[in-house]
């Protein structure tokens, strides 16, 4: 069941469909380089604490086919990457507004269904 | 007390032996849609125990031609009745 | 938000209809709201449980994935009907999780609120 197409953005020369929330369409579109434009149309700067998480969500959708809500986001961290990073503060940090949310989109997820 | 809502006729599916396993002794059950054919003598022999804990709703019976059929054990209630069941349960159990 | 108890009560088999996936769902989101949640497995619910599911003939989702992100969730009690694992014939060593066998109207006596899928 795909989303509806909204618009789209240009990355290395390819053709990538975004739905109106800016989410992929099509999942198997993204690359690092989709992360970074989509990163780079809001202003953020990608730095190494963002790429582990963008990577963490990712292993995290192969492995359980949904993008994580904030409580299983920071669970997920705190096993992965440690005690320190798993907390809200430093992913409110990191990707500000709604960690799941930014942070789904920047890794090429669906929209976190089960979050506010 | 919890209201369990069956919507199943007992004839054509085996939920309502589910709902028997999570009823304790002040449960009520109150039948719906297709549940309401429970309601017939044949129906609440699939259904024991439950005696004047049983309610039917009226309008789904009257729908089927049922309202005469039922056992005399049955309650019937209409819309305001099912309203008032679930006001004096702590709970709502639904089975479809 | 006080924390309500809330109990979801899965009956239905996987993949034949959506019910086992929105049961799953509305789990996940009571428990993204900080909401306590606990599983009943009842009825054809026990194959959701059932080890070595794959996706669907025609590659549709299935519910293995919602089964393991679970304890993601701090969603620990997965409760099965025994009576429901016997009349299939399934033993605790068919499942791909671990689960507690419970008498089904005690649960619900322990919840607050009951959501039957």
């Amino acid at each position: 069941m795909a989303n509806a197409i909204d618009r789209y953005i240009t990355v290395a020369a390819h053709e990538v469909a975004l739905d109106p929330e800016g989410y992929l369409v099509n999942l198997n579109d993204w690359s690092p380089e989709v992360a970074q434009a989509l990163a780079g149309e809001e202003g953020r700067e990608l730095t190494e604490a963002h790429w582990e998480i963008i990577w963490l969500l990712r292993d995290f959708y192969t492995r359980y086919e949904l993008a994580p809500a904030m409580r299983p986001l920071i669970k997920a961290v705190k096993q992965t990457l440690g005690e320190e990073k798993g907390r809200s503060i430093y992913l409110m940090t990191l990707f500000p507004e709604s960690p799941p949310k930014v942070a789904a989109r920047l890794a090429g997820l669906p929209k976190p269904t089960n979050c506010l | 007390m919890v209201l369990h809502i069956l919507n199943r006729s007992p004839f054509a599916s085996r939920v309502h032996e589910d709902m028997l396993r999570a009823m304790v002794n002040e449960d009520r059950v109150l039948l719906i849609e297709d549940g309401v054919s429970a309601a017939l003598k044949a129906g609440i022999t699939l259904l024991p125990t439950i005696d004047e804990r049983l309610y039917a709703l009226k309008e789904d019976l009257e729908a089927r031609g049922l309202s005469q059929r039922c056992d005399p054990c049955v309650n019937i209630v209409d819309v305001d009745g099912f309203v008032a069941l679930t006001e004096q349960a702590d709970k709502v159990v639904s089975w479809f | 938000m006080t924390s309500k108890r809330i109990l979801i009560v899965l009956r239905h088999a996987p993949h034949g209809s959506s019910w086992s996936r929105e049961g799953l769902e509305a789990a996940l989101v009571g428990a993204a709201l900080g909401q306590e949640v606990s599983l009943l497995f009842m009825g054809d619910g026990v194959f959701t449980l059932c080890s070595e599911q794959q996706v669907g003939a025609l590659g549709q989702k299935g519910t293995a994935p919602m089964i393991d992100v679970l304890p993601m969730y701090d969603i620990e009690r997965l409760c099965v009907d025994e009576q429901a694992l016997i009349a299939r014939g399934l033993e605790t060593k068919d499942l791909m999780v671990a689960i507690e066998y419970v008498d089904p109207a005690e649960l619900i006596a322990e919840h607050d609120i009951v959501l039957t899928f």
